[in-house]
Order: structure tokens, then C-alpha cells, then sequence
């Protein structure tokens, strides 16, 4: 039986990744594995940011199944869980409140840091990758120590990429030496535009964006230590590593900054890598997945029983998958109330045609990704598929309201 | 004399110079006790009535936060020894806030219903909106129910140094904390010092002291709690096996519940959260 880890990065866009056709040599070394992974191109987040989207990354369920989101509902079985009682060894490193212990994400996990009792730096309100490639690498010499060890199941998570974007000089100079902006002036763009949403100066955003892409180059270091760590313990070969985002980032494509309660491609394309060095070739998948089949493929990997409350499918073997429309969800967030379940975002996606429904507004989009991948021409109004798919997205608007 | 009682005998005589120290700098009415029902402040208070008791001081007022979501056991502990202790406890309770939530956990409150020192309050900490859900996890109903009873009970008796049950071991962030501690006063604040007896005792050190002096605590202990906090935000950490028999050394004591809930409040609002 093989290890399996779960890396996950923080507001990764799909299209940032070398692998997946961006050109500025950004992700070399995740771009380096794709010879021994298997890449999905379809791979589709569950929702836009963190709270919305971790439900269907760890717990194979919805963001709204319980109706108004407050801490994990004990109903949800977390991927720890079912791994736990089968006694394989978990651990998880991160450093994301939102999914922290006290929100009910440290169940079933053997160990698990969440940052929440550390220091962290003024401005940037995580713990840096370094630091949890630190507590990651100290946590697998101590369990893979001489020979004979159990099987483990890791989940980590990078936040470098997520806002305020305040890369380090030793980053910048990897990906734009020319840049002179010193750290109050990132911080300000962060403060001034980023926070306000304001995309009014394309200047601006095109420094955040530019910001934003030194974290990603800077996570690929990261991701390389990490592997460099299993390969130093010789456990790399013993090892499956499922490698996604939890949402992306949006650059002003649809009027905004950040990622808010929105279903467009920036947000929503997941990069999906699933690196296996016994694998012959490297191999790409189209079929659209989404990431609440991650927990299933993970109960897969350690030849476990389905696991019946989640709601995904196991994505290998590849061919046995079973292709089916896929969901997000989410609420406003930003609204002072902490998250507005009266302000509810819904989509569906079957083979390139995505519906997005909202339902305090009563309004629906429809895109054709193949056609239109910047998603600008509504066609709900004229494509004959359109009531088809909006039917399938209905039964799970509001659902809590019975 | 085994070391361990050796130890926890020298812990509490460190605590007592503190105690004594305070007795010396403040008139007893002057002086007040916080107590949770928690092993913590349970400690400090059985260390200062000692002390009391040892020196013939009067044992200075309690006063404990009622935040409506109070465990029963922990309740009737404190019932039964305020009585036993004769204590002159008080329990403070933002009872405009619960009226505003018409007596409801995760009801939502409305700032229009509040009266002015709770809006004051609201301001001070730059809340600006209409409603905030009546909940043991909202930063803004834990700052009403907790802090603001706290700052109403030291301007109602005027007191001018308070016990609290805080360790250093605790968190990171206490590692540098002193004995006695100076709140400057500001808007809604009155100027008061902390007085921390136990600041030098580890969580272990704790229960070896209840244990070598028999010191009575919450039997919530028992059931495998750590940390004990509001009903609905405390958990248990190891389900039956007591506070003392887990591994207090390689796991955190707050898994289950967090005091430091501001700090994950104030990351969440650096993340773009309200």
C-alpha cells in the first residue's frame, strides 16, 4: 500500500501553471513531475473561496448542505476520519483559519497543525510554506524513521499565494528583478485597490497580478523541497501525491480583485495533478472532475470501501469514472453579516456548458467555455440546452429551506 | 516529601509572594478575583484564600462572566464551593445582549435594539453593522458577553487590581508576561493591574497541585475535557480520559476550545472576512 498525500495550494489558478499552458515558466518544477502525473484539465473547484470550497476537497459534500455554513457539521465525514478508523496515520499541516481546529477541520487527523497558537507576521495572516515544509519534513523523518513505518495519509497547504501579496525581494528577483516596489507599497495596493475591489487603474491590477505570480513561483519552490524531503527519506516511490488549489484569483476578468462569490473560470478552474513515479508516462485527462472526487479517489488509493456519504466518485482507475455534471456553490461572504446565505451563487457545468444561478437575484448565466472561455456571452437566453441544465441545477438551490 | 510535592509546593509559594505582594500595594476592597470554574483560576483562587487564611485577610470579591452558555456542571461547582467558601461572588451578565437575542443561542441581534453602552461598545471595536449573530464564535457577541462585563464590573466597584488564573505555557503570546500587569485607561476602560499568581505553573504543574493538595475541581475534568470554556464552543479532547491522564506534554491543550479566538478573528478579517 502506497502513502497519499494531499497537497493543496491556496488561491491557485489553474492557468497559472506551466503544465497547463501558461508560458512565463512559473510552476518549472511542478512542470518537471507531469512525466509521471496524470493531469486533469477539467478539474473544477466546488466553490470560489476557502469556506465554500474545502467542504468538497476534504469532505466530499457541499458548502450549503446544512444550510447557514458555521463550523464543520458534525454530519460531514472529513477524509481523516474513514482513513483514521482503517489505521492509517494522518497528519495535516496548513494555516488557514477558516478550516482551522476550532471550526471543527482537526477530526480524525493523528496530528494536526493549524497554525492557530503561532505568531504569525503583521501583515501576512499565515504561517509561510517554508515554514510548514519545516513542520511537514520533521513530522515524516519522525514517523518514517529506520524501515517499518504505517502507511500515512498527509495533507498540506501553502497560503503564499493568497492576499496581500508582499512576495519577498528573493522571489521578485526570481521573476522580475526589475521591480522596485518596496513592502509598504505592495501593502498599500493590497489596502487601496485590492481591498477596495477597485480595477478602475489596469496599471494597478496588472501589478497585482504581477505580485501574485512571484508567490506562485515562489510555491513552486516549495512544492520542490517537499518532494525533495520524501525523496531524501526514500518514501517518494512509496508515495501518491494529489496535487490541486482550493479556488484561484481573479484579476479584473469579471469587474473584480481577489476571489468573492463568483463562478467564473478564474475562480473555479482547479489544476488537478495526481503524481505517481511508478507511472510508465505522463497521461492528461479531459473528462471534467471536480474536486469532491478527491476524498473518494483518496479512500481508493488505500483499497478502503467507498466511503456511501460521500458525494463525489473515485477518479481512478480513469476509465471507471462516472461522468456526471458538476456543482459549486457559495454565499457573500464579504457582507457584513459574515456571510450572506440570503445572497446565494449556484453553477453547473456539463462538458463545456456552464449555468450560474443567482438566487436572491433570480438571475442565470450560461456560458460555452469552448466558444467563449473569458465567459462574457450570456447565452441562457438563446441556447436550447439551457433549460436542460438549468433543471439539473434547480433541486439544489436553497435546499435547506424545505 | 516526594519531587513532585516538592515541586508543586515550591510553585505555590512563588505564588504566594505574588499573592502578598498585592495585599501589601492594595487595600483588600480595592482588589477583586476572577473565577471561571476552570482548573486555572480555580487554582489561584484555593492559592489566594490560603493565603487569606494563613495571614487573616479578608478573601477579596469574585466575580465570574455568565455568557449564557454556561456548562451545568460547571455552574453548580461554582455554587456549591461560592457556598462552601463563602465567597462573595457576583456573576455578570450582558443581559441586554441576550435580551436583544429574545434569549436564543445563534439569534440574530439587532444594534438598533442594544442599549448605549453596548452600541458604545460596538464602536469601539469599529463594528459597524447592523445585526451580528448571538454566538459563541462571533467576535463581536464574545466582545459584548465577555470583555465589556469585565470593564462594567472594575468601573462598578472601582477595583483596582484583578486576580486572573493566566499561565505563560498557555500560549505563545504569554511567553513574556509579568505578574502584574498595568490596563492603562482608555475610552470605556478604567485603568486597573492584573495580578497573574499562577503565571510560572505549567498545565501539568497545575494538576499535580490539585492532586498533593486535594484542591476540588469541575468534574467536566473528568469526562476528558482540557479547556474548559462556553458549552458550545468547548470540546472534549480525549472522551474519557481525564484532563490530568492525557498527554499534556505532545498535544495542545486548547484543541478543543480556543481563548485565542480574537487572534483567529483578527487573521479571518486579514483574509477579507467580516
Amino acid at each position: 500500500m502506497k502513502n497519499v498525500v494531499l497537497l493543496t495550494i491556496d488561491a491557485l489558478r489553474q492557468n497559472a501553471l506551466g503544465c497547463y499552458g501558461n508560458k512565463k515558466g512559473l510552476t518549472l518544477f511542478i512542470d518537471s513531475l507531469q512525466d509521471k502525473c496524470i493531469l486533469f484539465t477539467r478539474g473544477q473547484a466546488s466553490g470560489p473561496y476557502t469556506q465554500a470550497s474545502f467542504p468538497g476537497l476534504l469532505t466530499s459534500s457541499y458548502y450549503l448542505e446544512y444550510g447557514k455554513p458555521r463550523g464543520l457539521a458534525p454530519e460531514r465525514i472529513l477524509i481523516s476520519e474513514p482513513l483514521q478508523k482503517a489505521g492509517i496515520v494522518t497528519a495535516a499541516f496548513h494555516s488557514n483559519p477558516y478550516i482551522c481546529g476550532f471550526f471543527g477541520w482537526n477530526r480524525g487527523w493523528d496530528t494536526f497543525y493549524d497554525s492557530m497558537e503561532d505568531e504569525v507576521e503583521p501583515r501576512i495572516p499565515y504561517i509561510r510554506g517554508h515554514i510548514i515544509n519545516t513542520k511537514v519534513s520533521d513530522w515524516l523523518s519522525s514517523h518514517v524513521s529506520r524501515g517499518e513505518y504505517k502507511p500515512f495519509f498527509l495533507w498540506l497547504h501553502y497560503m503564499d499565494i493568497h492576499e496581500p501579496y508582499m512576495p519577498d525581494r528573493k522571489y521578485v528577483d526570481m521573476v522580475e528583478p526589475s521591480l522596485t516596489l518596496r513592502q509598504d507599497e505592495m501593502f498599500n495596493l493590497f489596502q487601496n485597490t485590492l481591498r477596495k475591489r477597485d480595477v478602475s487603474d489596469p496599471a494597478k491590477v496588472a501589478m497585482l497580478k504581477k505580485l501574485y505570480e512571484i508567490h506562485v513561483r515562489e510555491t513552486d519552490t516549495y512544492v520542490q523541497k517537499f518532494f525533495g524531503a520524501l525523496e531524501k527519506l526514500d518514501i517518494l516511490k512509496d508515495t501518491v501525491v494529489i496535487i490541486a488549489s482550493d479556488h484561484g484569483d481573479e484579476f479584473g476578468e469579471h469587474g473584480g480583485l481577489s476571489h468573492d462569490d463568483k463562478m467564473y473560470s478564474e475562480l473555479i478552474d482547479m489544476p488537478l495533478l495526481i503524481y505517481n513515479l511508478s507511472r510508465d508516462k505522463g497521461e492528461v485527462c479531459d473528462t471534467l472532475v471536480s474536486n469532491v472526487d478527491i476524498p473518494p479517489t483518496i479512500i481508493h488509493l488505500f483499497g478502503l470501501p467507498p466511503v456511501e456519504a460521500f458525494q463525489g466518485h473515485p477518479l481512478l482507475p480513469l476509465g471507471d469514472y462516472l461522468q456526471n455534471g458538476v456543482f459549486g456553490e457559495a454565499i457573500d461572504q464579504r457582507s457584513q453579516r459574515g456571510g450572506d446565505i440570503e445572497k446565494d451563487i449556484y453553477f453547473y457545468r456539463e462538458q463545456d456548458l456552464k449555468v450560474i444561478y443567482r438566487a436572491n437575484l433570480d438571475s442565470w448565466e450560461m456560458y460555452d467555455l469552448k466558444a467563449d472561455p473569458r465567459e462574457l456571452n450570456n447565452i441562457v437566453n438563446t441556447s436550447p440546452e439551457a433549460e436542460g441544465l438549468k433543471g439539473k441545477l434547480k433541486p439544489r438551490v436553497r435546499r435547506w429551506v424545505t | 516529601m516526594t519531587d513532585k510535592e516538592k515541586e508543586c509546593a515550591e510553585l505555590i509559594e512563588k505564588s504566594k509572594e505574588v499573592v502578598r505582594e498585592t495585599f501589601k500595594k492594595f487595600k483588600v476592597d480595592d482588589l477583586a478575583i476572577t473565577w471561571t470554574g476552570g482548573k486555572d483560576s480555580g487554582l489561584g483562587l484555593w492559592i489566594i484564600r490560603q493565603v487569606c487564611q494563613e495571614d487573616g485577610i479578608k478573601l477579596p470579591k469574585v466575580m465570574t462572566i455568565d455568557e449564557f452558555d454556561v456548562f451545568q456542571e460547571i455552574h453548580d461547582f461554582m455554587e456549591k464551593y461560592a457556598k462552601e467558601w463563602n465567597l462573595d461572588l457576583e456573576w455578570c451578565r450582558n443581559d441586554d445582549v441576550i435580551k436583544a437575542a429574545g434569549g436564543k443561542l445563534d439569534a440574530p441581534v439587532k444594534v438598533k435594539d442594544l442599549d448605549e453602552r453596548n452600541r458604545a461598545e460596538l464602536k469601539r471595536i469599529e463594528f459597524e453593522g447592523e445585526a451580528f449573530p448571538f454566538e459563541a464564535e462571533s467576535y463581536t457577541g464574545n466582545h459584548l458577553m465577555k470583555t465589556v462585563e469585565f470593564n462594567k464590573y472594575i468601573e462598578r466597584h472601582n477595583v483596582k487590581g484583578i486576580f486572573q488564573g493566566l499561565r505563560r505555557d498557555e500560549q505563545a503570546a504569554r511567553v513574556q508576561d509579568e505578574y502584574f500587569e498595568k490596563k492603562e485607561a482608555s475610552h470605556l476602560i478604567p485603568e486597573h493591574i492584573r495580578i497573574k499568581p499562577i503565571l510560572h505553573f505549567t498545565e501539568r504543574a497545575v494538576w499535580n497541585t490539585y492532586q498533593v493538595y486535594k484542591i476540588p475541581y469541575c468534574s467536566l475534568y473528568e469526562q476528558g475535557y482540557r479547556s474548559l470554556g462556553a458549552k458550545t464552543t468547548s470540546a472534549i479532547a480525549e472522551p474519557g480520559v481525564s484532563a490530568w491522564e492525557q498527554d499534556l506534554e505532545n498535544t495542545t491543550e486548547r484543541a478543543g476550545r480556543r481563548q485565542d479566538k480574537e487572534q483567529m478573528m483578527a487573521r479571518l478579517r486579514d483574509l477579507g472576512y467580516m
